[in-house]
């Protein structure tokens, strides 16, 4: 393999990929990249076997070949170089590629190309095409809620349904659901509902630049895998097997409360009560005051031991019975982060049963939290 | 004293002894006899955990009218006519001895009919005497009602263990055995209250879902391996499925449920290096090999056999379970380099301490060792140095954060030297104060829905007996059925954890009779589930979360310790490192 690239760009592309490098793999090859001539283009790919990340960059391609180079090692390298071109030259009996660029000359042993697990081929024709903007910002909506506790693999994950020309994403830990809906722009036939790893949703929205209009996205039959594909970035990831909790059941359908608040307010209010909830497990308690002659007004406190307390009295538009509720102020701040309306609406029932919060005038987004209970 | 032939019925009761220690032998026996007379259906009730009544009744071929009394009698079987049948046994039983052994310890009714005869009979033995023999009408198959067992041997019943702990050996007990014959219906009664069934249908891995709950039995894995006359087949767990003791490990030999064996030991090299520490797998392994291969009077429980070639057969489950591991594993080419690589054996897998590692602190010619009172420990319940002693209680001074080595210690500074803190007994140590100390204030975490748990019968009497204790501690369960629990809301300090997890983790390694005292309970109970939901040695931690580890750690009454008793923590003591550097003498 003899190929010339320019360092910009094959540093951004090792960037992208070595999200998906696994350094501790008992396998020496994960913590390897796949470097390939594809069509005239270098393609750079790496993969734990859970996620598979590849990223084609322009290349000048004089002999074809591949190699997998050692991570950190070729990063880090090419990282230090200036903006110029980079030439390397595979010497294809040694697996040594010798890597140049302005006055440096570095030799960096491989492990064959071989070894390297194969990459799946997505059929776009099948795959749907989403907007990338809108799907992006449907994965922040939702991949907070998922759970962190990989005991829980199924919770691990977000539910991606497609079905009547909309994508719906869900995500839980238990005690709060994330979902998020858009209709999709073009007609799609076929129905799907797959258990996609939270990190490899997050990975890819993190990874869509603004170049990035579109992807498609592809379910191999049978592989338990889905396909992402970007313009010039590929990212694959094996699917979750089980069953996700039905979300549609425990979604409340009528409240006795709805208080509309500003989005800022209630979140500056969340991160200055969690100063001192958080030694307290994160409780704080909510309470909703309707007032007869002017509006309704809503009170957050925290209390703890060590630190001290704090109150909070916010302007609100109450409409129902008046209520007290606790909450974990960590899980009302995430979702209020990612909300992007200036009003909220917070719909109760009773201290003990699910509580709504959502953007006004925006019907695609719920979140359902469990507020906490004071024994 | 005078030399004496010991009457008749002291020296049956000596020797039911060695056959039958406490309700669950019972079970075991009557059960393998029901087996033995190729029955389709056993039907087990028990009350009061088996010490007022066993009873065993079973549709198989029945005991004829002119055998009954033999049954009852010493050294008389079916099953086994020479000495040379020994070699070739095919039966679970064949010693002749259980009824016999039975009978001269409690009332036992036997009431049997052939399908040949019209009339059943019904014999009554009691303390060993026959009292009763009459005809009657009964269905094919046999009866066994054990009453009162150990009535006339006080000693023998004062050794007796709670009723919860007797139970659930019996419930562990049939719920091996109906794993290991499942064409054959189970049910198993407790104080007129059905806890288990089967159906007899054969699906190993649906009577596996219904003791452990769906999920569970989804994920095992099929081994079948067969190999000249050696078969070994069964279900175990991956590698992502695992308990924290080896209770779980089940193997029967043809057809036997054998609790002691090397075995064991071959499954758990078979998963070496894949599961954490103390961490174990799941398995029932059913292994057929030639009757004349095993010797399984070894021991009057036949809870032990010797092999003709054990060497063989070690290996074979090795290779067996390796198999199907490697055949499930996400990383298909495992198998084929690498289970020796160093870096396998690092800080991910078994936490055996990387060679580089090693030099530092455990060479024995090392300059550490090589002074009297300072031998560094290669794990902590190991060592003796004074400095580097974590005995000291009472506070620590503030603690500057270095860092995270391995993924299992911190490294900190204090005013008096470098902390090594072991990053699991930590945080084991600030969950179990918080949770212990939060009474009063007991803040909870509700779930959306509640989680369903499956457990097996023996545990879900140990889980129903506790519920009021979990709830003073924030856990909120109900028994939602059958051996089936609804966990409600959690400690809100676990949000982050797997309520499920939490809760099976308590009963998992519930010892025997473990403590009696209520209070005694709850504080262990509280300790378990901090160690379940404490983070991991291997565990990789933010900086922030290392840096909050060791404020709540210094917040702690006793840091020092986890809630287990094994040091948090290790000191350097600047005087330890300045005469190791040399830069003073020793003394
Ligand atoms: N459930 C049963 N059905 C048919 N026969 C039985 C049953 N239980 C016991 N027997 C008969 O009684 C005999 C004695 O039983 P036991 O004392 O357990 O000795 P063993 O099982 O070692 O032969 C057996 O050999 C068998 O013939
Ligand atoms: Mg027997």
């Amino acid at each position: 393999m003899k190929v010339s690239v320019s360092q910009q760009q094959l540093a951004h592309g090792l960037g992208v990929v070595s999200r998906a490098v696994n350094p501790r793999s008992t396998l020496p090859v994960l913590g390897n990249i796949l470097i390939a001539t594809d069509e005239g283009r270098l393609r750079l790919s790496a993969t734990n076997l859970e996620l598979g990340i590849t990223c084609w960059i322009p290349a000048q391609i004089t002999e074809e070949g591949s190699v997998t180079m050692p991570a950190r090692t070729f990063t880090d390298l090419i990282s230090t170089f200036p903006n110029d071109t980079v030439v390397m030259n595979l010497d294809a009996r040694t697996q040594t590629m010798t890597v140049r660029c302005g006055f440096n000359s570095t030799d960096i042993k491989g492990i064959d190309a071989q070894e390297f697990p194969p990459i799946p081929v997505p059929d776009l024709s099948a795959g749907v095409t989403l907007n990338m903007a809108d799907f992006r910002e449907m994965i922040q909506q939702v991949v907070f809620a998922a759970s962190t506790d990989e005991t829980r693999p199924v919770l691990q994950g977000v539910m991606t349904t497609i079905a009547n020309n909309e994508v719906a994403l869900a995500a839980t830990d238990g005690f709060r659901i994330s979902i998020r809906k858009l209709p999709l722009a073009a007609p799609f036939e076929k129905t799907y509902n797959l258990i996609i790893p939270a990190r490899a949703l997050s990975e890819l929205a993190r990874i869509a630049v603004d170049g990035d209009q579109t992807l498609t996205m592809n379910v191999p039959p049978g592989r338990g895998q889905v396909i992402f594909h970007l313009k010039n970035t590929e990212v694959v990831s094996q699917l979750i097997d089980g069953n996700f909790p039905d979300y549609r059941a425990i979604i409340p359908r009528s409240f006795k409360t709805h208080t509309v608040l500003s989005r800022g307010e209630f979140l500056n209010a969340c991160k200055q009560a969690e100063i001192i909830a958080r030694e307290t497990n994160n409780v704080i308690r909510m309470e909703i005051k309707t007032n007869p002659d002017r509006p309704g007004e809503i009170k957050i406190s925290a209390q703890a031991e060590q630190t001290g307390s704090s109150d909070v009295n916010l302007d609100a538009n109450v409409d129902g019975e008046g209520i007290t509720i606790a909450f974990n102020v960590r899980f009302l701040r995430e979702v209020l982060d990612v909300v992007k309306t200036p009003s909220v609406v917070l719909e109760t029932n009773a201290h003990n049963t699910p509580a709504i919060l959502k953007p006004v005038g925006d019907d695609t987004f719920t979140h359902v939290i469990m507020p906490m209970h004071l024994g | 004293m005078h030399i004496q032939r010991l009457p008749d019925d002291v020296a049956s009761q000596i020797a039911a002894g060695e056959v039958v220690e406490r309700p669950a032998s019972v079970v075991k026996e009557l059960v393998e006899n029901a087996l033995d007379a190729g029955a389709s259906q056993i039907v087990i009730r028990i009350e009061q955990a088996g010490k007022s009544l066993i009873e065993v009744a079973d549709d198989g071929r029945g005991i004829p009218l002119e055998d009954l009394d033999l049954a009852v009698t010493k050294h008389a079987t079916s099953k086994l006519r020479t000495a040379e049948d020994l070699f070739h046994i095919q039966t679970l039983g064949f010693r002749g001895e259980a009824l016999a052994s039975i009978g001269s310890i409690s009332r036992l009714t036997l009431i049997s009919r052939t399908a040949e005869q019209k009339m059943g009979g019904k014999i009554i033995v009691d303390g060993g005497k026959l009292v009763l023999r009459e005809q009657i009408g009964a269905p094919v198959g046999t009866i066994i009602q054990v009453q009162n067992m150990f009535y006339n041997v006080p000693a023998r019943l004062k050794f007796l263990k709670r009723d919860s702990t007797e139970r659930q050996q019996i419930e562990n007990f049939i719920s091996r055995y109906a794993i290991a014959y499942p064409l054959i219906r189970f049910l198993l009664v407790v104080d007129g209250k059905n806890v288990f069934q089967t159906n007899g249908k054969g699906n190993q891995r649906e009577i596996v879902a219904q003791l452990y709950g769906i999920d569970l039995a989804r994920q095992m894995l099929e081994v079948n391996l067969e190999e000249d006359d050696l078969q070994i087949r069964g279900l175990i767990s991956p590698i992502s499925l695992t308990r924290s003791n080896r209770k779980e490990i089940t193997f029967f030999i043809n057809g036997r449920w054998v609790q002691d064996t090397p075995l064991i030991s071959a499954l758990l090299q078979a998963y070496h290096t894949l599961l954490m520490v103390g961490r174990y797998p799941m398995a029932v392994l059913f292994i057929e090999l030639p009757p004349e291969d095993v010797d399984v009077n070894v021991h009057p429980a036949k809870a032990e056999v010797r092999f003709r070639n054990p060497d063989r057969l070690f290996s074979t489950v090795q290779r067996a379970v390796r198999r199907a591991l490697m055949a499930h594993s996400p990383v298909p080419i495992m198998q084929s380099s690498g289970w020796q690589s160093p870096r396998l054996n690092s800080w991910e897998g078994e936490r055996i301490p990387d060679p580089a590692w090693q030099m530092q602190i455990q060479t024995p010619s090392g300059p550490l060792s090589s002074m009297d009172d300072t031998a560094m420990p290669g794990k902590p319940d190991e060592q003796s140095a004074p400095q580097a002693s974590p005995i000291p209680s009472g506070q620590i001074p503030l603690l500057r954060l270095i860092g995270q080595v391995g993924g299992v210690y911190l490294v900190a500074e204090g005013p008096d030297g470098i902390y090594l803190i072991d990053q699991h007994a930590a945080h084991e140590r600030v969950l179990f104060e918080k949770l212990m100390h939060q009474q009063g204030s007991l803040v909870m975490q509700p779930l959306l829905s509640p989680i369903v748990i499956h457990l097996p019968p023996a545990q879900s009497s140990l889980l129903a007996e506790q519920l009021v204790a979990l709830s003073h501690l924030g856990f909120q369960v109900d028994e939602f059925g059958t051996n089936t629990f609804r966990i409600h809301s959690i400690p809100a300090m676990f949000s982050t954890g797997d309520p499920a997890a939490a809760i099976r983790s308590l009963v998992e390694d519930f010892e025997e009779d473990e403590t009696p005292f209520q209070e005694e309970i709850e504080t262990k109970i509280a300790a378990r589930v901090c160690k379940r939901m404490a983070v991991k040695a291997g565990q990789a931690m933010a900086l922030e979360e290392q840096k909050a580890l060791i404020r709540e750690l210094e917040a702690c009454e006793s840091p020092r310790t986890c809630p287990h008793g094994r040091p948090t923590m290790i000191l350097l003591s600047v005087d330890l490192l300045e005469r190791q550097f040399g830069r003073r003498g020793s003394r």
